[in-house]
């Protein structure tokens, strides 16, 4: 809402009519639908618009041109400049620029740093340190992991990224790809084996599977659990709940031996921000992204939820931030799967399969077969739109 | 008068048959002819593809078939258990009690009964979702079934009664009987308080017992509010949506075993960008819940007895 003052500083007489939603589908879809939608929307949370079909049904603004603008600092230096690595691609569909993903975030995992201090756990790199400190962790009487089993959908990056680090960010390319047997990859099978392993230890917190992630994050802010897989925003969302004294520590998935590229990490931009096609101020809403793109406007972001956007030079002075910021530095290991985003039938199959695989309704072959069957079948149906990262 | 009397009604009649026209027969026009195109829900483009979401309909065998069988069970079970339920506490209430001195009544503390068992009804949906996700949530995150059958040693589900396949749609059902006998226990009592008292002493006169009582006086003499009733709760368990989507894991899950007609429409309207595959199936829902409403009219229709 700053942002807004920012722009009424540049353009003095300009009204803005702002309205926060959780119900974006409910209110913004009918807009688009009569032809009148809002001239910036923040297509967020887990009421948003279908981004792939607004896309498929010509609805956005193609936003390169806002990319190539000088940018709202220096204009010596375009707004693509100002920008983290790897950011843009989870805007692109077909190499067009439609989604700006405004905060950067990263799927990691997180522990908390004073609980292993005080027992004397180090954090583990290797898949197979965790699984030695499991032992410990059980010992102690606590579970080792836990994780929001009403919505599997939290175990989707750490199942990807742990079969991308093991055999290289094709493995997982290849899966978004739509490529005939991507899901029967070896390191693919090796990742759902050792995640269906966890829950053959026992070393999941019982009862995991039927709790959402309000529990799973309860659970872990009250030591229960040792691990939790969730998005970098996930410290500040829990700095007023969580203890005083925890200390929310992220790492990457612990990687499994033999594992060819083990930096490799789910990141990138959140908080889609698109500009519809029928808008009234198409000048305007560009204008509106140029500024909260600006070091001001960014840093008012950063300052006020502590998250970092996807402008570079943002400084936050937490621990946490800090540690994410280290395990995103090589833009080489940055990669965000993009099939559930793509294609809502991947998505939905993906989740329950991910579900059933970590309770023990099913096995690891089970999961591969079933995803391979769901992406022949995209691949195959000719009415869906196929996307593809650009290389 | 007399002469002025069709323009003087149609004027009072205008605005009210307009506003429904407008706001409810036409939506349901537009789900129709919505179907019958590729429509996403965020453009104002389409084409018209026939009857190919129709077709579509029944090849999902990920959401859409499940989500009709579920439905079906629900259709089936939701009336019967309620019904039952609702005319067994009524029939206990009003007239199951011994008789005393000739005079029929109810078992004991039967007026606090009927406000105890109402107590559901005044409850919002989203409350009662709520309250159960708890009730049957895992032992380890204070379930109170799964608490109460491990304390008497009995096995339990570890993850709860929502995550697991077996038992969800079970638990769904169970949570919608609970909230709805309530209120069916209110209107069976009151239609059982318009039936003469004297067909039941005679009955006793005449040496029926209480089971003998409700199937050969209470029943028949009921027959119309139990249709209405069957009609009602139909409509509702067709409808069923809300509950699933605040309970279950992933709305419908784990893994499709509580999926919904109304749930899946929702998810393809709003979640997959495909109004118009959800308009195909919006249609399908509402000619059963038509062919529904008539049959049971049509063949529960009895004689009527004036008494």
């Amino acid at each position: 809402m700053q942002h807004q003052a920012l722009y009424n500083e540049a353009f003095g007489d300009a009204e803005i009519e702002f309205l926060a939603t959780q119900a974006i589908s409910e209110t913004q879809q009918p807009r688009f639908a009569e032809g009148k939608p809002a001239d910036v929307l923040d297509n967020s949370g887990a009421q948003q618009i279908p981004l792939d079909s607004l896309v498929s049904d010509g609805e956005l603004v193609e936003l390169t041109p806002l990319l190539d603008a000088p940018s709202y600092d220096d204009p010596e230096v375009t707004v693509r400049e100002t920008l983290r690595d790897g950011v843009l691609e989870s805007g692109m569909f077909n190499g067009e620029f439609y989604v700006l993903n405004y905060v950067y975030s990263a799927w990691t995992i997180w522990y908390n740093a004073k609980l292993f201090r005080d027992k004397g756990w180090t954090a583990p790199a290797t898949w197979d340190e965790m699984l030695a400190l499991c032992e410990d962790i059980k010992a102690e009487g606590i579970a080792p992991w836990t994780y929001a089993g009403k919505h599997p959908v939290y175990l989707y990056d750490w199942f990807l990224m742990l079969a991308g680090r093991h055999g290289g960010v094709e493995v997982v390319r290849a899966i978004d790809h739509l490529e005939p047997d991507a899901w029967r990859h070896d390191s693919v099978r090796a990742a759902a084996e050792a995640m269906y392993g966890l829950w053959e230890s026992g070393y999941i917190l019982e009862g995991t599977p039927g709790i959402d992630h309000i529990q799973s994050q309860t659970a872990f802010n009250e030591d229960r659990a040792a691990f939790i897989p969730c998005g970098s925003w996930l410290p500040n969302e829990q700095s007023a709940i969580a203890p005083e004294d925890f200390e929310y520590m992220p790492i990457g998935v612990p990687y499994l031996e033999g594992s060819v590229q083990p930096g490799l990490i789910s990141a990138g931009g959140e908080e889609p921000f698109v500009v519809p096609k029928n808008a009234t101020n198409l000048a305007g809403a560009a204008e509106y992204l140029r500024i909260m793109l600006s070091a001001e406007g960014s840093q008012i972001f950063g300052d006020t939820v502590q998250a970092t956007t996807v402008v570079k030079g943002v400084v936050l002075d937490n621990p946490a931030a800090k540690a994410t910021d280290a395990l995103v530095a090589d833009p080489e290991n940055l990669f965000q799967p993009r099939f559930r985003f793509w294609y809502k039938t991947m998505d939905d199959e993906v989740r329950a399969a991910l579900g059933a695989l970590m309770s023990g309704e099913s096995t690891p072959d089970e999961l591969i077969e079933r995803m391979q069957t769901v992406a022949d079948e995209t691949a195959a149906d000719d009415n869906i739109e196929k996307f593809t990262h650009d290389e | 008068m007399r002469h002025g009397k069709y323009p003087f009604i149609l004027s009072f009649l205008a605005l009210p048959v307009g506003l429904y026209a407008w706001l409810v027969i036409l939506p349901f026009a537009q789900a129709f002819q919505i179907s019958l195109t590729d429509w996403s829900g965020s453009s104002n483009q389409f084409n018209y593809i026939g009857l190919d979401n129709y077709v579509n309909l029944f090849k999902d065998e990920n959401l859409v078939m499940p989500a009709i069988r579920h439905t079906a069970i629900i259709v089936v079970a939701l009336p019967v258990i309620t019904i039952a339920l609702g005319l067994f506490f009524a029939f206990m209430l009003n007239i199951g009690g011994r008789s005393r001195q000739g005079r029929i009544e109810g078992v004991r503390g039967a007026r606090f009964h009927k406000i105890v068992y109402f107590f559901p009804q005044v409850l919002s949906v989203a409350i009662v979702g709520i309250l159960w996700q708890q009730v049957y949530a895992p032992q380890n995150f204070g379930g109170l079934i799964t608490g109460t059958l491990d304390l008497f040693g009995l096995p339990a589900p570890v993850n709860g009664f929502l995550a697991d396949k077996r038992f969800v749609l079970v638990s769904v059902i169970a949570v919608l009987v609970w909230s709805s006998v309530g209120f069916y226990l209110v209107f069976f009592s009151s239609a059982m308080a318009s039936i003469p008292r004297d067909l039941y002493e005679a009955g006793i006169i005449d040496g029926a017992g209480r089971i003998q009582t409700f199937f050969k006086i209470t029943l028949p003499l009921l027959w119309d509010s139990v249709q209405t009733a069957w009609i009602y709760l139909s409509i509702v368990a067709l409808d069923v949506f809300v509950l699933v989507y605040m309970m279950t894991p992933d709305r419908g899950g784990p893994d499709s075993a509580s999926e919904v007609v109304g749930g899946v429409i929702w998810k393809y309207a709003f979640n997959n960008g495909e109004q118009a595959f959800a308009s195909a199936l919006g249609v399908v829902l509402f000619f059963a819940a038509l062919t529904l409403a008539v049959v049971s009219l049509r063949f529960g229709r009895r004689e009527q007895i004036e008494y």
